[in-house]
């Protein structure tokens, strides 16, 4: 009786209530006091009204932060010895690694993109030097020319953030991340030495996402520990881990990322980076069981595109149990973490005075997608159920931990003297990332990559 | 106001699905309440005071008379929920039928109610139903 009609209408009326500031603005009304100020509104108002008139159908404002473009990127790729079988010069054969066909076509893609301002590229001998993108790209398709000898992973580091470093840019560094302490005894140090060199110059807001990726290898490995051999010649029988990594300011890093990384093949770690909430409602019709109800007050007015986190139970016990589903959209986040293993292995549910406990994650379908249901903007789904509750209103949390994928671990190996037994792994990888962790991440207070507070009450 | 409606009409239960519990409680009750109350008064005075007073008809003002307008309001009543249950989009469900009944049933009852309150102003039809 009150909605139907008027809700039909409600998208026109706000685009007309949008327009109308533009045509007559306060301004207007100040002009009484004798500037001729009244004349600029008049003048602005057509250039203002048109601007306004599509803000209704965009998405919400948060998009404009996400869409603006970076000042710059810096692409340093690694050129030492080590990094020749990833780039083998090019033989009658003309085989090439995936590596090459990996970076060149990275290397293109940042070339071309155009959510960065300026594209800088760098080959990494014993410091950055400066090349154009296609002296870099021919390197990656041609192989090395000439290899510099082992550059240290910590210095370069260390320059990247204490020279490179700048707002609104990021760093991508490419390498294979072998790092060879000076003897077995630094071992104990790689977590330490990483530390040290990505604080060297103390940036407070710095975040590091890194992608790992294998290739097939041809050329001499040389290897951090060599206890067997100092270099292993005709290497390898098995892929080799390489690895690309973003860092910058966190916003930056965030921004490069959803910019370029979004369909990143392989792995991927994000340390330090800050990501805005997600979008997320609870859904009442849809798998919905038992006796509840969205508990907003106007939850009644079902206003288009409102969300809803209260969930008022009527009645609920063991024989009948209470599942609500919680729609989210983590379209803006990382791959990482709209991965259903990942989520299912990480999200968790705190609450009080409850049994409360996730039943299952799940993504969106085809059918979700087309539904015509609020479901149908969410890409990921929670389902919880409760059997037990409190008397009152308590908070009920989701929550997804800052948890370290699983892939770290499985691609560190401590000894990589023999290669080829121990597989595509890379020598104390997961020390190097608790190195990165210790800087980007207080470890007091670990932040959660996302939290959604729920309210979990009882009908009134 | 909501508080009432919402007694009258969870006589026979809560609102089923339980999802549009709010959609009821604050729109649908209030609607249907104030529509059987304003529709039974207004049959009421049509009866007595526009066919049985201004008009001056002298051939409808006998029981039966009285009883095809209490039937048309419980009707009336009933139709008034199903409509306003398909205005205000909630999920289908057989509730809706109950509450329908229950609706007519009020129907009745107020229609009664004003009957017996006004049919004193009425000039051929002040002794009807007794």
């Amino acid at each position: 009786m009150q909605r139907t009609p008027f809700s039909r209408l409600l998208p026109g009326l706000l685009a007309a209530v949008l327009l109308l500031p533009g045509c007559y603005s306060r301004d207007d009304l100040k002009s009484d006091a004798g500037n001729n100020k009244a004349a600029e509104t008049t003048e602005a108002s057509p250039d203002k009204a048109p601007a306004a008139a599509p803000s209704p159908e965009a998405d919400p404002s948060s998009t404009t932060a996400a869409t603006g473009s970076l000042k710059q990127v810096n692409v340093f790729l690694e050129v030492s010895g080590s990094m020749e079988g990833f780039m083998p010069k090019t033989g009658a054969d003309a085989q090439n690694t995936r590596f090459q066909q990996h970076v060149a076509q990275f290397l293109s893609d940042v070339n071309r993109s155009a959510s960065v301002q300026r594209k800088t590229f760098y080959r990494i001998k014993e410091k950055p030097y400066r090349d154009s993108y296609q002296q870099l790209e021919t390197t990656v398709r041609e192989g090395i020319r000439e290899p510099a000898s082992s550059t240290s992973i910590p210095a370069i580091l260390d320059t990247l953030v204490s020279h490179y470093y700048q707002p609104n840019a990021v760093n991508v560094l490419i390498s294979d991340f072998i790092y060879a302490p000076r003897n077995a005894g630094a071992v104990p140090y790689i977590k330490t030495d990483i530390t040290d060199a990505l604080n060297a110059a103390g940036r407070s807001d710095l975040a590091v996402s890194v992608y790992g990726h294998t290739s097939d290898f041809k050329g001499a490995f040389y290897p951090a520990m060599k206890t067997a051999a100092k270099r292993i010649n005709r290497c390898c029988d098995t892929d080799i881990p390489y690895y690309v990594w973003v860092i910058g300011p966190a916003d930056a890093v965030r921004r490069f990322d959803a910019a370029l990384l979004k369909k990143a093949p392989g792995e991927q770690a994000h340390f330090g980076v800050k990501y805005s909430a997600a979008p997320s409602s609870l859904l009442n019709k849809f798998q919905n069981q038992g006796a509840w109800y969205y508990g907003e007050k106007d939850a009644s007015k079902r206003a288009a595109g409102a969300t809803y986190h209260t969930v008022a139970v009527s009645e609920v016990s063991a024989q009948q149990p209470v599942e609500f589903v919680l729609g989210m959209n983590l379209q803006a986040l990382p791959a990482l973490y709209q991965d259903l293993g990942h989520l299912k292995a990480n999200l968790q549910l705190t609450g009080q005075d409850t049994d409360a406990k996730i039943v299952s994650v799940f993504g969106a379908t085809d059918q979700t997608r087309a539904s015509s249901g609020p479901e149908a903007q969410y890409t990921h789904f929670v389902k919880i159920r409760v059997t037990k509750m409190g008397k009152a209103a308590r908070p009920l949390q989701v929550i997804l931990q800052d948890k370290r994928p699983m892939w770290i671990t499985q691609w560190t190996t401590k000894n990589d003297s023999n290669i080829n037994q121990v597989g595509a792994k890379t020598f104390a990888l997961s020390s190097l990332i608790d190195g990165v962790a210790a800087v980007t991440t207080d470890e007091q207070d670990q932040a959660p990559i996302f939290q959604i507070p729920l309210t979990l009450q009882p009908a009134d | 106001m909501q508080s009432f409606f919402r007694f009258l009409y969870e006589l026979i239960g809560t609102p089923q699905p339980p999802a549009d519990t709010p959609v009821y409680r604050q729109i649908v009750f209030p609607n249907i309440g104030l529509l059987n109350l304003g529709i039974s008064l207004a049959l009421v005075i049509i009866f007595y005071y526009l066919i049985n007073r201004a008009m001056g008809v002298a051939t409808f003002n006998k029981l039966r008379h009285w009883t095809l307008f209490l039937v048309l309001n419980a009707l009336i009543a009933f139709i008034v929920v199903v409509w306003q249950a398909k205005a205000q989009q909630v999920t289908d469900h057989s509730y809706i039928y109950w509450l329908a009944t229950l609706n007519a049933v009020y129907g009745l009852l107020f229609y009664f109610l004003f009957s017996v309150i006004l049919r004193k102003g009425s000039t051929n039809a002040s002794t009807t139903p007794f």
